[in-house]
Formats: structure tokens, C-alpha cells, sequence
């Protein structure tokens, strides 16, 4: 019953992505209908950010000028996640060379 | 065209080899080589879905820094995975 | 434990093109895919190339976890002073974008082939970001093989 489960379980995954797999979706053009994940309705903000992008942070860029400029505080988010992760570390391992000394 | 899906077609393939490899070796770091070759194929197919950031992110990190952790942690302990 | 001369001689001779891709990812990260986080990382492999494939104490004179947390503590810090600054308007303000001094040449509009003097804060925070993660993630691997090699010498 158990591994019944388990194979039925991973043939619908399997299967899910292959469904995925076989319809990419229509990259590259604005407001694919096909795509699985999520219906690209309004497409304002993207719009806005193609637009302006280019003129107001002044690089070619535009995923360095979202990440930077106009979501600066996910950066921010994400390089205090990083120093948190490496402060554990260090106090993790310290903790131990401290108690063999 | 029909040469790009085949050449999506391969690297999923081989991304799921890779990865029942990865947890069916007993030689642990066969192991770590295996996941950091399912790594590198994960940022091919990022290449070829168009996001060129993310497959650099996965081949620095995944493929890079995790393989080579993996092979400190496996220095400092056993090499060959035991039965229970 | 050493790695096999293959092995050594192999990453000795491929780092600094290593280290030297990992730079320019990171200071082309407003012109080309990329940016501080990737290019960080990839210097990260470099050194973590180095320091498996040597032993430590031969790369424990320029690779020191004091140096690489310092990196690290410099990088975050100029980014928040670099965000903080354009607070004349608000947080994270590109308040040097087409100044016309560093970094604030006008772009064209359209497709360009891209000038490295543009771009604003975004090189500068692109560098700061790049300092952090490099410094990150080689301290990481730094205090590990540390943890190893106590570990070595207590069982030999």
C-alpha cells in the first residue's frame, strides 16, 4: 500500500512535468496564454519597468536595475539572510574550538 | 527549433539520471561529483529557458561552492556510506 | 590529507582566470547578466578551488578568516551607507544616476552597446555586494576546513 503510494506519487509528478515539459509556453511574447504557472494578466508593473528602467537607473541592464535599484530592499534582505547564515556558522564552530583549547 | 527540444529533451533526462545517481552511490564522494554535474545541467537548462542570471547563480554556487563543501564535510568524516 | 598532483597543478594554473572572470562579472553586472551576487560567488569557487586542492597551510597566508569577515562586515556596510545616501529624496535613491560625474554618464535609450562609466549606484553597490558574498561564503569554507584540521590532529 505504502509503496503504492509512493509510485503513484511520483508517476503524477513525473507526468506533471512532463505536461510542462512538452508546453513551454510562449517565451518572449507579452502575456503568453499558455504558460502553467500563472496568467500574466496585468502586465502594468512589468510595462512600467521595461519602459523606465533604461532612463531612471541609467544601465542597460534591467534585472540589475530591479534587484538594485527598484527592490533594493530584497537585496538588502538577502545580504543580511547571508550574514546571519555565516555569523551561525562562525559562532557554531568557534564554540567548539573554544571548548578543545 | 526542433533542435533545441532535443536538446531540452537530453538535459532533463539526464538531470533525472544524475539525480538517482546522486542518492544511489554508496561511494560518497561519487556522490558529491554526481550533484555537482545535476547542478551544472540545472543552469544549462536555466540557459536555455532564458535566464542567464539565475544559470550563472546555480553553475557558481551549485556546481562550485556546494561540491566543494560537500568534499570538506566528507574529509572530515566517512568515505563509504554503511549499511544498517 | 593532499590532494594528487594532477589536481593541484590543474587549479594552480586555473584560478586567477577564475578569479578574474568573477571580477569582470561583477563589474560588468549593469551591462552584461550577472551582478555582485553571482560574481562573488564565483571568486568564492576560486578560493574554495584553491583551498581544497592545497593543504591550508600553504594558502593560510593570504587566506585568513579574519581578512575574508573583514571583506565581508566592508561590503555590507558599504552597500547600507550607499542606499542611506540617497536619503535626500528616499532609501535606496539612485542619486547618481545621469549626475554626469562617476559612474553617471546618460544612456541612450534603445539597444546600445553599453558604456561602463553608467549606471549610478548600481556598480558601486554591485561592487559592495560582490565584496559581501565573497567574503561570506569563503569564510564559510575557511571555518570548516579550520574544524577539520582540529579534528586531524586530535585523532593523530
Amino acid at each position: 500500500m505504502r509503496k503504492l503510494l509512493i509510485i503513484a506519487s511520483i508517476a503524477i509528478f513525473i507526468a506533471f512535468f512532463l505536461y510542462v515539459a512538452i508546453n513551454p509556453g510562449d517565451f518572449g511574447k507579452p502575456a503568453g496564454r499558455h504558460l502553467v504557472f500563472g496568467y500574466p494578466k496585468y502586465t502594468d508593473m512589468d510595462d512600467y519597468f521595461i519602459t523606465h528602467g533604461q532612463i531612471f537607473s541609467a544601465a542597460n541592464n534591467i534585472v540589475t536595475s530591479i534587484v538594485f535599484d527598484f527592490r533594493g530592499y530584497d537585496t538588502l534582505g538577502e545580504a543580511t539572510v547571508l550574514f546571519a547564515a555565516v555569523m551561525g556558522i562562525a559562532s557554531v564552530l568557534r564554540k567548539l574550538r573554544r571548548d578543545e583549547e | 527549433m526542433i533542435a533545441e527540444e532535443v536538446m531540452q529533451f537530453l538535459v532533463l533526462a539526464s538531470l533525472i539520471i544524475t539525480a538517482y545517481l546522486s542518492i544511489k552511490f554508496k561511494d560518497l564522494i561519487a556522490c558529491a561529483i554526481s550533484l555537482g554535474i545535476f547542478s551544472f545541467l540545472l543552469s544549462l537548462e536555466y540557459y536555455i529557458l532564458q535566464a542567464p542570471d539565475v544559470a550563472i547563480a546555480e553553475a557558481g554556487i551549485g556546481a562550485g561552492l556546494t561540491t566543494a563543501i560537500f568534499i570538506l564535510a566528507i574529509r572530515g568524516t566517512e568515505r563509504r556510506e554503511v549499511e544498517e | 590529507m593532499k590532494m594528487s598532483k594532477i589536481v593541484r597543478t590543474q587549479s594552480g594554473f586555473l584560478y586567477p582566470f577564475i578569479l578574474i572572470f568573477g571580477l569582470y562579472i561583477v563589474i560588468h553586472g549593469h551591462l552584461t547578466p550577472g551582478g555582485g551576487f553571482q560574481g562573488g560567488a564565483v571568486i568564492a569557487t576560486g578560493f574554495a578551488l584553491v583551498v581544497v586542492a592545497y593543504e591550508y597551510k600553504d594558502v593560510r597566508k593570504w587566506i585568513t578568516a579574519n581578512r575574508l569577515s573583514l571583506a565581508e562586515v566592508t561590503g555590507l556596510l558599504a552597500f547600507i551607507i550607499t542606499a542611506y545616501l540617497g536619503l535626500g529624496s528616499t532609501f535606496f535613491r539612485n542619486w547618481l544616476a545621469n549626475s554626469g560625474s562617476i559612474f553617471g554618464s546618460r544612456v541612450p535609450p534603445g539597444i546600445n552597446p553599453g558604456n561602463l562609466n553608467t549606471g549610478g549606484v548600481l556598480p558601486v553597490m554591485n561592487l559592495a555586494v560582490g565584496l559581501e558574498v565573497l567574503g561570506g561564503l569563503g569564510v564559510i569554507i575557511v571555518y570548516m576546513l579550520n574544524y577539520l584540521k582540529r579534528g586531524e590532529e586530535s585523532a593523530g
